[in-house]
């Protein structure tokens, strides 16, 4: 599979930083846009963080950051990452089940997570710049800088085509066009 | 350093001769299981792509148990839309409604999962493999990604042994050690580990654990979001699995220098029957704290207890009896051998003359609320692997889970009932 060396790692924006043990469900997008099975982005997005922070999708911008405490997105669902991959938003928790960095990643979004206390670097509204793929952490507004464990390089691909969907829709074109499995 | 077993699984499979926990590899499993609520999730999904073909039909395991007696219109146009799939995409094992039953059950009935073995399913319940000595990986919505090209990314998971120490007490079954350890596993247990993602491989004092035992101990940590669960195979179970057998296997044992996050040592002699307590399969108690609840529903099936030993230990207490007034049972077998068996040695009259309803093989009231609802108000307590508010429809229901025993013992009195009292 090939690479796309434009994809953008480094994310330059505001930091979103929430609590602890956020579930997915009500935590990060409402429980019925899982129960209802809705997976269009444009469905999703105006419904993000909505219960914790109602009009988070009018204030935030491609390059966000939303930063989290230790457990995030517990109950291993996608529809909230589907939301933040199309809004362009990053992600660095302090821990997620393995199963919600799985959806993430399955979803295209930039992520890192064992980030030990990486709240305590950061508050709401401070510009926070990131690269994923050296898990480099700068809050420009505190001057601090942190160093994480980036994203698996062999997880790279799947997030630069876009998660799971984007990764077969390449491995199919590759298929086709006789090259590489 | 040694590997566990797990590690020993993943090795074999990515062609490796050696994996450790945190490498990402890309395994071929033995065969891909995918259940009846996604198949058309996963279909549309690829169709939409132009992957109009699976990697292997003769590998694939399409099973129908989640839905199994169509209800409602839609359980109906899954079905129809599942059966034109497996046409449309070759499967050559398609165990449709009535065919198989319990996924996470038949195949090891039919010998499909062996000792060794690695598969991946599209359900986390799967975890049911460890008890037989294999190991199976839930891949959600991503099987799609497996059914396509035969593998997807794994992570090595690490493992966490807990060895057993002692003789279970008379009267005390498997699922209550399993609620007792599910309630150590959690934030505030003894265990102080995280299972997130980690295999629980068991040792020790293991000879005492049928096969259906040890695939109802798979279940707890499974809820507690453990990956995998795995027992070494004892010489009855590699008989069992050398009976039926589909392919050769080689059993895997953990090297005696394996290198685990965590050793924890559990001694069950003390133990004494148990119930989850409404919200989590987690929250054992002993049973003596809430004896005498009245209850109107209860259930014996599951992944959890849905073995033909778990319908036996049920049967055994219900016999010659009835069910209280005012109360229903219903059981439903993890096969549809195991009801094939019941007729033949008398249980499913044992069960139908105390009063229970028998249902066709599959998941039944386990999945989420399709057969078998409660109403608000009342209480129920079953084998079920989980408990959470709203899992047998109304929210209001109070579900407590048990062993077998238990739920039949509280089926005969309609009050949360010590199974000693029958045994």
């Amino acid at each position: 599979m090939t690479t796309n060396s434009e994809f953008q790692w480094v994310l330059k924006g505001r930091c979103y930083k929430l609590g602890h043990d956020v579930w997915h469900a009500g935590g990060v997008v409402p429980n019925w846009i899982i129960t209802g099975r809705h997976f269009d982005p444009q469905e999703i997005i105006p419904h993000l963080f909505e219960e914790t922070d109602p009009g988070f999708h009018t204030r935030c911008k491609p390059g966000d950051i939303i930063v989290t405490g230790k457990n995030f997105g517990m109950g291993p669902k996608m529809n909230g990452y589907i939301a933040m991959q199309a809004l362009g938003l990053g992600l660095v928790c302090e821990s997620m089940p393995f199963l919600a960095y799985r959806a993430a990643i399955g979803c295209g979004v930039r992520v890192l997570t064992d980030c030990v206390n990486v709240s305590e670097f950061c508050e709401t509204g401070d510009e926070l710049e990131i690269n994923f793929r050296d898990g480099f952490f700068i809050n420009h507004t505190k001057d601090i800088r942190r160093e994480y464990p980036p994203l698996p390089d062999a997880l790279m691909e799947i997030v630069e085509l876009g998660g799971n969907a984007g990764w077969l829709k390449h491995w199919q074109a590759q298929q086709q066009a006789g090259g590489p499995a | 350093m040694g590997m566990t077993a797990a590690e020993k699984i993943l090795a074999r499979t990515s062609g490796l001769p050696a994996v450790k926990a945190g490498d990402i590899v890309y395994p071929r499993p033995d065969f891909v299981m995918i259940h009846d609520g996604v198949v058309r999730g996963a279909k549309e999904e690829l169709d939409a792509l132009g992957i109009h073909r699976v990697f292997d039909p003769e590998r694939v395991l399409m099973v129908s148990d989640h839905d199994v007696v169509y209800v409602n219109d839609r359980a109906a146009a899954r079905g129809a839309f599942n059966r034109k799939a497996a046409e449309a995409w070759g499967i050559k094992h398609f165990y449709d409604a009535g065919q198989g039953g319990h996924g996470h059950i038949f195949p090891t009935e039919r010998g499909w999962v062996l000792p060794g073995t690695l598969y991946f399913d599209n359900d986390r319940h799967c975890t049911n493999a460890g008890g037989i000595g294999a190991l199976a990986i839930r891949m959600g919505t991503e099987i799609n990604r497996v059914l396509a090209t035969g593998t997807n990314w794994t992570l090595v998971p690490k493992s966490v042994q807990l060895t057993i120490k002692g003789k279970m007490p008379h009267g005390v079954f498997a699922r209550d050690l399993g609620f007792v350890i599910g309630k150590h596993l959690g934030p505030d247990g003894d265990f102080g580990v995280d299972i997130d993602y980690r295999v629980l491989e068991f040792a020790g004092e293991l000879d005492q654990f049928s096969l259906a035992a040890r695939i109802s101990l798979c279940s707890t940590p499974t809820e507690m979001r453990a990956i995998g669960v795995f027992f070494p195979p004892s010489e009855t179970i590699l008989a069992y699995a050398k009976e039926r057998a589909q392919r050769p296997f080689t059993p895997v044992y953990p090297d005696a220098d394996a290198r685990y996050e965590a050793k924890i040592e559990f001694d069950v002699s003390t133990m004494k029957p148990q119930v989850a307590l409404p919200g989590g399969p987690h929250l054992a108690a002993d049973l003596a704290s809430v004896a005498g609840t009245p209850v109107s529903h209860t259930y014996v099936g599951s992944c959890g207890s849905g073995m033909y030993e778990d319908l036996e230990i049920a049967a055994s207490i219900l016999k010659g009896r009835k069910l209280a007034r005012g109360l229903r049972m219903i059981v439903v077998p993890g096969s549809e051998d195991s009801t094939r068996r019941m007729t033949r040695e008398g249980l499913l009259d044992i069960f139908h003359d105390a009063g229970a309803m028998v249902i066709p093989a599959g998941c039944g009231p386990c999945a989420s609320g399709r057969t078998g609802l409660i109403d608000d108000g009342e209480n129920s307590i079953s084998t079920a692997v989980a408990n959470g508010r709203g899992r047998f429809g109304a929210k209001g229901a109070q579900l407590y889970l048990g062993s077998p025993a238990t739920v039949a013992a509280s089926a005969v009195t309609g009050r949360i009932t010590d199974p000693r009292e029958f045994l």
